[in-house]
């Protein structure tokens, strides 16, 4: 009878204990209020819930190394790691996950996350940033005629000869668009160089030799800009790779492609910017950036420089008065302000016509720092809240419709014993949750399938127990003998079954990926449960049955 | 009490014929087809390319939504009503689009939901489950799945025939391969769609199909300690099925009360794995009944016992046994 209270005793402490590893409690946690992430206190059940049924983005990155190879890359993306992990920490995810993968891959999963495409830019922003003066030797124009042939001798003209015919209208399309367009120029002295700029774009001679250079390329507005049509972008831009061009350029200069297409009418174009190849400074020197709204300027982002950065800056800046200079990120010109004076520790990048949400977000990627090496998306899931919200109610449903009718099915062809199996099910269910919950796994759509099946699987050891205990008795044996016959014979199988698909639950926990993960999880955690209720828990059960009746009574089994 | 299948005396060995004729014949029908389609339908974590779920506000015009995708370049996409009316699910795997997903994955999908919000307004299209995977990735987690496949095969297999002796053994590993055969040719007849998901439920079903295999073997063993003189192989066999029948039939039920729960509430995204798994219980159950035993029945004609040798392997393996290693006469298997 000790034996009895003791088991008794266990599987209670074990149920107090499940309960208590599953019971709603207060945790500190990023959640959203208002669209803003925020700390606060919520108060939930312990059970993590994958990507699958909250909803969110899972992303899979990996070195891009199309246009330059790297060496050691299991290094640099453990340094990338660190800037990733950095911004996503900033932008506010409740509970992200960022971690290698391999030495080749970064994962990061943002849980309730809305706007994919933003938290992959986010991601993803290289974030190198530059600050060149721009060019006012008009090297390019120098250059051009060696630039044309190199064009020709690849036969890049083609794309540009159709247009020439419109020529003129692009003209004029061009000098009402430096009237419209002066928001690179800084202050009021930006208007009188783009008055300028038109002038001398005007008076080249564009269409010499019917280059695809000197055809499409006009000077802009301030010096060392280029205005080029979007029909001839690609072209040009093709061109400009090719790398007979690296040898072509202009000594200690590069060209850099602006941001943002300006629009004139029916006509895109875009600007092409030729800058000292030396920076300035480079973003690693700043220490803070700041997103802010100026009355003028519209949306800016004001930086900090460090001492060393802030004394360089200020030398450079100070040779450099009444200059352009272009501020590059990730090699695009964002723009190019008129040096009014040298400055020091605070600067600021002005965002044209971008969003206070665009400045928020260029600071954000400032601060971290820049990715040593460029990342590209391998692989990308995105999973509206919706749709997991929805996914969870039907697995529930599913999950106790599953439960329902197998107690119909166990109560009604066991009758007592059914009851007893019941029982030791929904033990089954508390303990395999709180085996979920204990070891911090994750639950998921495929996980809650697993769970659902694992019910199924469960009751088989119920089930081989009743039918041997039933064939014991029919061999007219006692109770207590049929009871104790019917575990002991049942043994061996149930273990058997239990390993071999614990087994392959292992293999695939070892080869899936997350959802999957799941789904081996909920079923190894919930064979190891119907393990110790089957084999355990239904023998007390019996234990309590035959001690309550003596074994006189006949079993209903 | 109440009882099904009690103390039946089905001759199920004898049947052996008509069982190989039904699963073989399906193998090769599932063979045909795949000779005919030709490749399995893989779910596109596996491919490589861009999988959208659209949910609209109102019922669009499929050939509105396949114009607009053309337009956009996504051609040869597959588009599918899924659930309701207003949500449809777009397959873009072109290996033209899967190649241009090696520089970033997220490219088509980007290109697909902006065509979308175009053509139908941007309010109006909900992008509720997008999928996007590079080819590498895609390959990777092919090789991935048939590495899963195999080396779970070969720790069932071994551990078979840790706890069998080889005859049990190669019987049993033989009827999981076929359960496994079987469902492929399930699957590739009905045309599932092999994702990771359907690869668990592979990976499920070979535990579960070699489970009831061993039960029903255990129980062979059990009853060949208690045969009488002369019986022979196939009438033990045929008892031990009976005598566990009840069992087999009632944790038929059991799962299967699972399986079609998931099958018929648990949604879409859950049911190619809810068909696999419902069909595979019940090949399972089939196979330990139909397959296992004749296969056992051959291996023990090709390869008769010997007296001495393997017959309390057998017999004893088990953990069920009462510690006795010496066979007694009555346990040895006369040679047939």
């Amino acid at each position: 009878m000790a034996n009895l209270k003791y088991r008794i005793l266990l599987i209670v402490g074990l149920f107090a204990a499940s309960v208590w590893a599953l019971f709603p409690r207060t945790v500190v946690e990023r959640v959203k209020r208002d669209g803003v992430f925020v700390y606060d206190t919520v108060r939930r059940v312990p059970l993590k819930r994958g990507l699958d049924l909250q909803g969110g983005m899972h992303l899979t990155l990996e070195v891009d190394e199309s246009k330059q190879a790297v060496v050691d890359k299991s290094e640099a993306l453990d340094r990338a790691l660190k800037v990733v992990r950095q911004r996503i920490d900033e932008f506010g995810v409740s509970e992200p996950v960022v971690q290698k993968a391999g030495n080749e891959r970064i994962i990061v999963e943002l849980p309730g996350i809305d706007d994919a495409e933003r938290a992959q830019d986010v991601v993803q922003k290289s974030a190198f940033l530059e600050f060149q003066i721009t060019d006012k030797t008009q090297a390019f124009e120098k250059v051009m005629p060696r630039f044309d042939e190199i064009a020709r001798n690849a036969g890049l003209s083609a794309a540009s000869e159709a247009k020439t015919s419109g020529d003129t209208t692009k003209k004029v399309g061009v000098t009402s668009l430096l009237t419209q367009q002066s928001d690179s120029a800084k202050d009021s002295t930006g208007k009188a160089v783009a008055t300028t700029g038109a002038d001398s774009g005007a008076a080249t001679p564009a269409a010499v030799a019917g280059g695809l250079f000197s055809t499409n390329v006009q000077a802009g507005q301030i010096p060392g800009q280029y205005i080029v049509p979007e029909a001839a972008y690609a072209a040009i831009e093709r061109a400009l790779s090719l790398p007979a061009m690296q040898d072509a350029m202009p000594p200690g200069k590069v060209m850099r492609w602006g941001v943002d297409s300006l629009v004139s009418g029916t006509q895109r174009f875009f600007a092409l910017y030729v800058l000292d190849s030396r920076p300035i400074i480079t973003g690693d020197v700043l220490t803070d950036a700041r997103p802010s709204t100026d009355p003028v300027e519209g949306n800016v982002v004001q930086f900090t420089l460090n001492n060393e950065g802030a004394r360089r800056f200020k030398v450079e800046t100070g040779k450099h008065v009444k200059d352009n200079m272009a501020i590059v990120l990730d090699q695009r010109v964002v723009t190019a302000p008129v040096l009014n004076s040298a400055i020091g520790r605070n600067g600021q990048i002005t965002l044209g016509g971008g969003t206070l949400q665009s400045a928020q977000d260029l600071a954000l990627v400032l601060r971290a720092g820049a990715l040593p090496v460029p990342l590209k998306v391998a692989e990308v899931r995105s999973i509206g809240a919706s749709l997991g919200a929805d996914s969870i109610n039907k697995g529930a449903i599913a999950l106790v419709t599953a439960f329902l009718l197998i107690v119909v099915i166990l109560i009604g062809y066991y009758r007592f014993s059914g009851m007893l199996a019941v029982a030791a099910l929904l033990l089954f269910l508390v303990y395999t949750l709180a085996v979920l919950a204990g070891f911090n796994a994750v639950l998921t759509l495929p996980g809650l399938a697993g769970f659902v099946l694992s019910i199924g699987i469960a009751v088989d050891a119920n089930v081989l127990i009743f039918e041997r205990i039933r064939e014991e008795l029919d061999h007219g044996k006692s109770n207590r003998l049929a009871i104790d016959e019917g575990f002991r014979h049942a043994l061996s199988a149930i273990i058997d079954t239990s390993a071999t698909t614990i087994f392959s639950g292992m293999v695939l926990y070892q080869f899936g990926t997350g959802p999957v993960r799941g789904f081996a999880v909920t079923l190894i955690a919930g064979l190891v449960a119907s393990l110790f209720t089957a084999l355990f828990v239904s023998k007390t059960f019996f234990m309590i049955w035959l001690s309550r009746t003596r074994g006189n009574q006949t079993l209903s089994i | 009490m109440l009882r099904i299948f009690h103390n039946t005396k089905y001759e199920f060995v004898k049947h052996w014929r008509i069982a190989a004729g039904i699963t073989v014949a399906f193998i090769v029908a599932g063979l045909v087809t795949f000779g005919i389609t030709g490749g399995v339908n893989y779910s596109i974590e596996f491919t490589g390319g861009t999988l959208m779920q659209v949910q609209f506000k109102q019922a669009p015009d499929v050939a509105v939504v396949r114009s607009t995708l053309d337009k956009a370049g996504i051609t040869g996409s597959e588009i599918q009503q899924f659930g309701s009316a207003t949500e449809y699910t777009i397959r873009a795997r072109d290996e033209k689009q899967v190649e241009e997903q090696a520089a970033g994955a997220e490219g088509i999908s980007k290109k697909i939901a902006s065509a979308l919000d175009q053509q139908f307004g941007a309010g109006n299209v909900t992008f509720v489950r997008t999928e996007a995977v590079g080819p590498k990735v895609g390959s990777e987690l092919r090789s991935g799945a048939l590495t899963a496949m195999l080396l779970a095969s070969l720790i069932t297999l071994g551990y078979l025939a840790f706890r069998f002796d080889w005859r049990f053994g190669a019987a049993a590993v033989l009827s999981t391969a076929h359960d496994i055969l079987v469902t492929f040719a399930f699957i590739k007849m009905f045309d599932i769609e092999v994702s990771l998901t359907v690869v668990a439920a592979i990976l499920t079903l070979l535990g579960y199909s070699a489970n009831d295999t061993i039960i029903i073997f255990d129980r062979v063993r059990e009853d060949l300690k208690k045969r009488a003189k002369g019986e022979s192989l196939s009438a033990v066999l045929d008892r031990a099925i009976n005598e566990t029948l009840p069992r087999s039939v009632m944790t038929h039920a059991t799962t299967l009360a699972s399986t079609l729960a998931l099958l018929v509430i648990a949604g879409g995204v859950i049911r190619p794995f809810a068909w696999v798994m419902a069909f595979g219980v019940f090949v399972a159950t089939f196979s330990s009944i139909y397959v296992a035993g004749p296969l056992l029945i051959w291996i023990e004609s090709k390869y008769p016992r010997t007296t001495s040798d393997s017959t309390s392997r057998a017999v004893n393996a088990g953990n069920d046994n009462s510690g006795d290693t010496r066979p007694r006469k009555s346990e040895r298997l006369a040679t047939r």
